[in-house]
C-alpha cells in the first residue's frame, strides 16, 4: 500500500512538470502564432539544388 | 479566366498585358517584382500559391528618409551594435503562405538583410540586417517595392500579457481539474471506505492544489463580485462567487473532518470552463485596429526647409511658421498656409469630396489632404496638435458609454439571485419541519448547484461563435458587445461616397465630337501609361466599344493630378483636367476628363458614381426593417441616382461635413433612435463613434479605417442584412442557451432541496451542463445558414 503513496507523489510531479513547460511555452511565444511554423516547415532549402544546378545539372547526393 | 488575370496580382487585366517569359502582367510594376524573385531564385513563390503577389503602388521617393533621423530611428530599432540591428515591422500585406516564403527569404534579394522571420497571426516582420550593408531606410523601400509598405503608424500595444494570464490561469485550474479528478477515483468508484487514511492523504493534496485555483485563477470574478457589491449593482459574477465560496468552504469543512476531497473536482472544473469561455470570448482579430487616433493617418515626419537646407523633423516638432516641403501624394499634417504658387488637394479621405481643390499662392489649407502634383512649399500655421481635424477628433472622443459585461446576463442575474434567496428559503422552513439538523447542508447545497457555469458560458459561447462567423463573412467586430448593440438598431445611416458607391468605381460616358476608331486606339494608348483612376476607367470604356490595337505613343508627359499628353502617329494628345487641357467648357457639377487633339478640345469623358454591386437590391430588402438615412459629403450631383434608391428623399443630405455628420446622428439619437452608421472616411469617423454601432467600409481591411466598432469588406456589404440576421439569430441562440442552463440548474436544485447532492452527482451535473451549453450554442450558430 506503501507504494500507491510514492506513485501518488510521482504522479503530482509529473504534472506539475507539465504544467511548469506549459508556463515556459506560453512565457516564450510558443501559442503566439499557430501559422507561419506550419508553412515554414514546407519551405524548401533550394540553395544547394541551385548551386549543383549551375555546376553541370546533375545532382549531388 | 485565367488568360486574363495578372500573374503576379491575379487582378483582371485591362487593356493590353504586359508580357515577360510569357506570362502576362497587369502592369509594369507586377513584371517588376516577378523580375526581381526569379532573378534570385525565389520562383516558389508563385508555386506556393497562385496569383497571390501584391500590386506594388508607385513609391514616392523619400518616402521613409524620415527613418534616418536618429530619434525616430530609436523609436523602431529594437536592438542594435556594430554588426546587426532588429527591428519588427507592420507588414499589414501579409496574406498567405507565399508572402511568408518571400519575406523569410529576403536574404536573397538583399545580402543585408541576416534574417527574417514572420508572425503571421499579427503581420509582424521581425527583420535582423547589417546596418552598414543596407539602410534603415533601404530596407523599408525594398519591402515596399515587393509590395509589402511597412506600416509606421502609432500600433496600440495589444494585450499581450493580459492574453498571456490567461493561459497561465487557465493552465493552473486545468492543472488541478486533472489531478483532482484523478485522486478523487476512489469516490467514484464507491470505494473510498477501503483505506480511510488514503482517503485523507488525498483529500489534504486536493485541497494543497485546489489553493492557487481559488486565489490565483478565480481571482477576476472575485474582484469583479466585490466591486459589483460594493457600487451597489449586480452582474452574474455575484451569483457565480457566492457559487464559489459555497462550493470551497463546504469541501474544505468536509476535508478537514476527515470526510473526503468533498466537492474540490467541480470546484477546479468550474473555474477551468468559466476561464476558457472567457479566452474563448477574448480571442480578437489582433491584426485588426479599431481604435484609431489622427496621429496613425498622420506621417510620422515632414521635411522642413530651414536656413535654405532640408532637414527631416518629426511632425511634433513642427512650431508655427515653418516651411515644409510636400511632394506628390504626401498628406498635410497640419494647418498651413500655401507658399507656392499652385497646389492640387485631394480631401476625398476627410470630406469625401472626390475631386481635387486647387489653391493658389496664400490660401489657407487645412491638415489631412493629400498634395497631388509637384513638389510645394508650406507655412505652417497650427501646430499639429491644434489643427482643425484633430480637434474635432477629440471634441467627440469615448461619447459611448463602454459597458463591460452583457446586458441581458446582468438583468438576468437580478431574478437568478432573488429567486434563488427564496429557493433557499423556502428549503430551508420545510427542511426545519422535516430534519432541522440538515439545514445548514442543504441551504448550502442549493447554493453549490445554482451556481450559474453553463448560464455564465451561455454569452460568451454564442456571442464569440457568432463573432468568428461574422468574420468569415467579412464584417470583423471590435469585440462581443457589439453583436448585442447590433440587435437595437432602429434607423441605418450610409455615407455615400466609398460606402453607397466606390471611390474608385465610375460609370464613364463620351460626350463630344464622334471618336473614330484610330483615336480611339490612341486615347487607349496614352492612357494606359497613367496609372490615375480616370485613365483606367477610360481605358475601360473604349476597350468595351471597340477593339483596341496596339499604338506606339512618344513624347509622353504625365503631370500628375492634372493630365497626361502624348504623341501618337504624328497628332499630340491631351487629355486631362479642364485647365490642363486650356478649355473654357467648364462644367463645374460633373466629374470629367477632357480630351484635345493638337490643342483642339474635341469632347470629355463624364465620371459619374456608380453604386456597388448588389447595394440597390440591398437597400430594397433592409427598407422594411430599417429607416434609412444617406449623408453625403460631395455636392447633389448624384441625387436622382439616391432618390431612386431611398424612399423618404427627407433623409438624404448632401455637403455634410464632418461636423454636420455628427448633429444629424445626435438628432437621430435624441429621438430616441439607435443608429447604425456605415461609413468609409476620416469625414465619417466622429459620427462612426457616436452612433449606437460604427461600421467601416474599407476596401483593405488591413489598410486604415477610422475608429469604429466594426469593420466591413467593401465587397461584403452586399450581404449587409445576411449580417445582421447573424447577429439577431445569436439572441434566439442565447436564449435556447439559458433555457437550457436554467434547465440544469432546475435539476440540480431538485437534487439539492431533496437532500441528495452528493459530490458525486455534482461532480458529473457541472461539466456535463458546461459542455453541452457550449456545444448547444457552438452547433446553432454554425449550422444556421440564414436565408433571405
Amino acid at each position: 500500500m506503501g507504494m500507491i503513496y510514492i506513485m501518488l507523489i510521482v504522479s503530482l510531479l509529473v504534472a506539475l512538470f507539465f504544467l511548469v513547460s506549459f508556463f515556459w511555452a506560453t512565457k516564450t511565444g510558443q501559442f503566439d502564432d499557430d501559422y507561419t511554423p506550419s508553412v515554414r516547415i514546407l519551405f524548401e532549402e533550394e540553395t544547394n539544388q541551385h548551386i549543383n544546378n549551375q555546376e553541370d545539372g546533375s545532382t549531388k547526393v | 479566366m485565367s488568360m486574363n488575370v495578372c500573374y503576379h496580382c491575379g487582378d483582371d487585366i485591362r487593356g493590353k498585358a504586359v508580357v515577360a517569359d510569357s506570362k502576362q502582367f497587369c502592369c509594369t510594376g507586377c513584371r517588376g517584382v516577378y523580375t526581381l524573385l526569379k532573378e534570385n531564385q525565389l520562383d516558389q513563390f508563385y508555386a506556393l500559391e497562385r496569383n497571390s503577389g501584391i500590386k506594388p503602388t508607385t513609391t514616392v521617393e523619400h518616402k521613409y528618409a524620415f527613418l534616418e533621423v536618429p530619434s525616430i530611428r530609436e523609436r523602431y530599432i529594437e536592438y542594435e551594435d556594430a554588426n546587426s540591428a532588429r527591428i519588427t515591422l507592420f507588414l499589414p500585406q501579409i496574406h498567405c503562405s507565399s508572402c511568408i516564403y518571400l519575406l523569410e527569404n529576403l536574404k536573397k534579394i538583399h545580402a543585408g538583410i541576416v534574417n527574417c522571420q514572420v508572425n503571421f497571426a499579427k503581420r509582424e516582420a521581425s527583420i535582423v540586417f547589417h546596418p552598414s550593408l543596407i539602410k534603415l531606410s533601404e530596407l523599408a523601400q525594398l519591402l515596399d517595392s515587393i509590395g509589402y509598405a511597412p506600416n509606421f503608424g502609432n500600433r496600440q500595444e495589444s494585450d499581450r500579457k493580459q492574453d498571456k494570464q490567461y493561459m497561465y490561469k487557465l493552465g493552473v485550474a486545468g492543472f488541478a481539474f486533472g489531478s483532482i479528478m484523478l485522486w478523487s477515483f476512489p469516490e467514484y468508484l464507491g470505494i473510498e471506505g477501503d483505506n480511510p487514511e488514503f482517503r485523507n492523504f488525498t483529500a489534504y493534496l486536493s485541497f494543497l492544489v485546489s489553493l492557487p485555483v481559488l486565489f490565483y485563477s478565480a481571482s477576476e470574478y472575485l474582484v469583479s463580485a466585490y466591486k459589483a457589491i460594493k457600487f451597489k449593482s449586480l452582474n452574474l459574477d455575484v451569483p457565480i462567487t457566492i457559487g464559489i465560496f459555497a462550493l470551497y468552504i463546504k469541501s474544505a469543512s468536509t476535508i478537514f473532518s476527515g470526510d473526503g476531497p468533498g466537492y474540490m473536482d467541480s470546484f477546479a472544473g468550474f473555474i477551468f470552463f468559466l476561464l476558457i469561455g472567457k479566452w474563448f470570448q477574448n480571442k480578437t482579430y489582433k491584426s485588426l485596429s479599431f481604435e484609431r487616433d489622427y496621429t496613425s493617418y498622420f506621417p510620422v515626419a515632414v521635411t522642413r526647409l530651414r536656413e535654405e537646407k532640408e532637414e527631416i523633423v518629426e511632425i511634433e516638432k513642427l512650431e508655427k511658421g515653418d516651411h515644409l516641403i510636400l511632394r506628390n501624394e504626401e498628406v498635410i499634417p497640419c494647418d498651413s498656409i500655401l507658399a507656392s504658387e499652385h497646389a492640387s488637394i485631394d480631401y476625398s479621405f476627410v470630406t469625401g469630396e472626390s475631386t481635387t481643390i486647387h489653391k493658389s499662392k496664400g490660401d489657407f489649407i487645412y491638415a489631412g489632404g493629400k498634395l497631388r502634383g509637384q513638389r510645394t512649399v508650406l507655412i505652417v500655421d497650427k501646430e499639429t496638435n491644434r489643427s482643425h481635424l484633430t480637434q474635432l477628433w477629440n471634441e467627440t472622443k469615448s461619447s459611448k458609454p463602454e459597458r463591460t459585461g452583457f446586458l441581458y446576463q446582468d438583468k438576468l442575474s437580478h431574478y437568478f439571485l432573488i429567486a434563488l434567496f427564496l429557493v433557499a428559503l423556502v428549503s430551508a422552513i420545510a427542511w426545519f419541519f422535516i430534519d432541522s439538523s440538515r439545514i445548514t447542508e442543504i441551504v448550502v447545497a442549493i447554493l453549490i448547484v445554482a451556481c450559474p457555469c453553463a448560464l455564465a458560458l451561455s454569452a460568451p459561447f454564442t456571442f464569440g461563435n457568432t463573432m468568428r462567423k461574422l468574420g468569415r463573412q467579412g464584417l470583423y467586430l471590435k469585440n462581443t458587445l457589439v453583436i448585442e448593440r447590433l440587435n437595437e438598431i432602429t434607423d441605418i445611416v450610409f455615407d455615400k461616397t466609398g460606402t453607397l458607391t466606390a471611390t474608385n468605381f465610375h460609370e464613364v460616358q463620351y460626350v463630344g465630337d464622334p471618336l473614330s476608331a484610330s483615336d480611339c486606339h490612341a486615347i487607349v494608348a496614352i492612357c494606359q501609361s497613367s496609372a490615375h483612376p480616370h485613365s483606367k476607367g477610360i481605358v475601360q470604356f473604349l476597350t468595351e466599344q471597340v477593339t483596341i490595337e496596339h499604338a506606339t505613343v512618344t513624347a509622353f508627359i504625365e503631370q500628375s493630378g492634372k493630365g497626361i499628353q502624348g504623341v501618337v502617329n504624328g497628332k499630340k494628345w491631351t487629355i486631362g483636367s479642364a485647365n490642363f487641357v486650356s478649355t473654357h467648357q467648364l462644367h463645374t457639377s460633373e466629374t470629367a476628363t477632357y480630351v484635345a487633339m493638337d490643342n483642339h478640345v474635341i469632347g470629355r469623358f463624364i465620371f459619374t458614381s456608380k453604386l456597388r454591386e448588389g447595394i440597390a437590391p440591398l437597400i430594397k430588402r433592409i427598407n422594411s426593417k430599417y429607416t434609412l438615412h444617406v449623408l453625403s459629403g460631395d455636392n447633389n450631383q448624384d441625387k436622382g441616382l439616391l432618390e431612386q434608391l431611398i424612399p423618404l428623399s427627407s433623409n438624404i443630405r448632401f455637403n455634410q461635413g464632418p461636423a454636420d455628420k455628427l448633429e444629424y446622428i445626435k438628432e437621430l439619437q435624441t429621438n430616441g433612435k439607435k443608429v447604425l452608421m456605415i461609413g468609409d472616411g476620416l469625414n465619417d469617423s466622429v459620427a462612426l463613434e457616436t452612433a449606437h454601432v460604427g461600421i467601416a467600409v474599407s476596401e483593405d481591411v488591413f489598410r486604415f479605417t477610422p475608429s469604429s466598432d466594426a469593420i466591413i469588406d467593401a465587397n461584403k456589404l452586399e450581404q449587409l442584412d445576411t449580417l445582421l440576421t447573424t447577429a439577431h439569430y445569436a439572441k434566439v441562440v442565447l436564449k435556447a442557451c439559458l433555457i437550457f442552463s436554467l434547465a440544469y440548474n432546475t435539476i440540480g436544485l431538485s437534487f439539492a432541496i431533496s437532500g441528495q447532492l452528493t459530490p458525486l452527482v455534482a461532480a458529473i451535473l457541472m461539466p456535463i451542463s458546461s459542455i453541452s451549453v457550449v456545444l448547444i450554442s457552438t452547433m446553432l450558430v454554425f449550422l444556421n445558414k440564414p436565408s433571405r
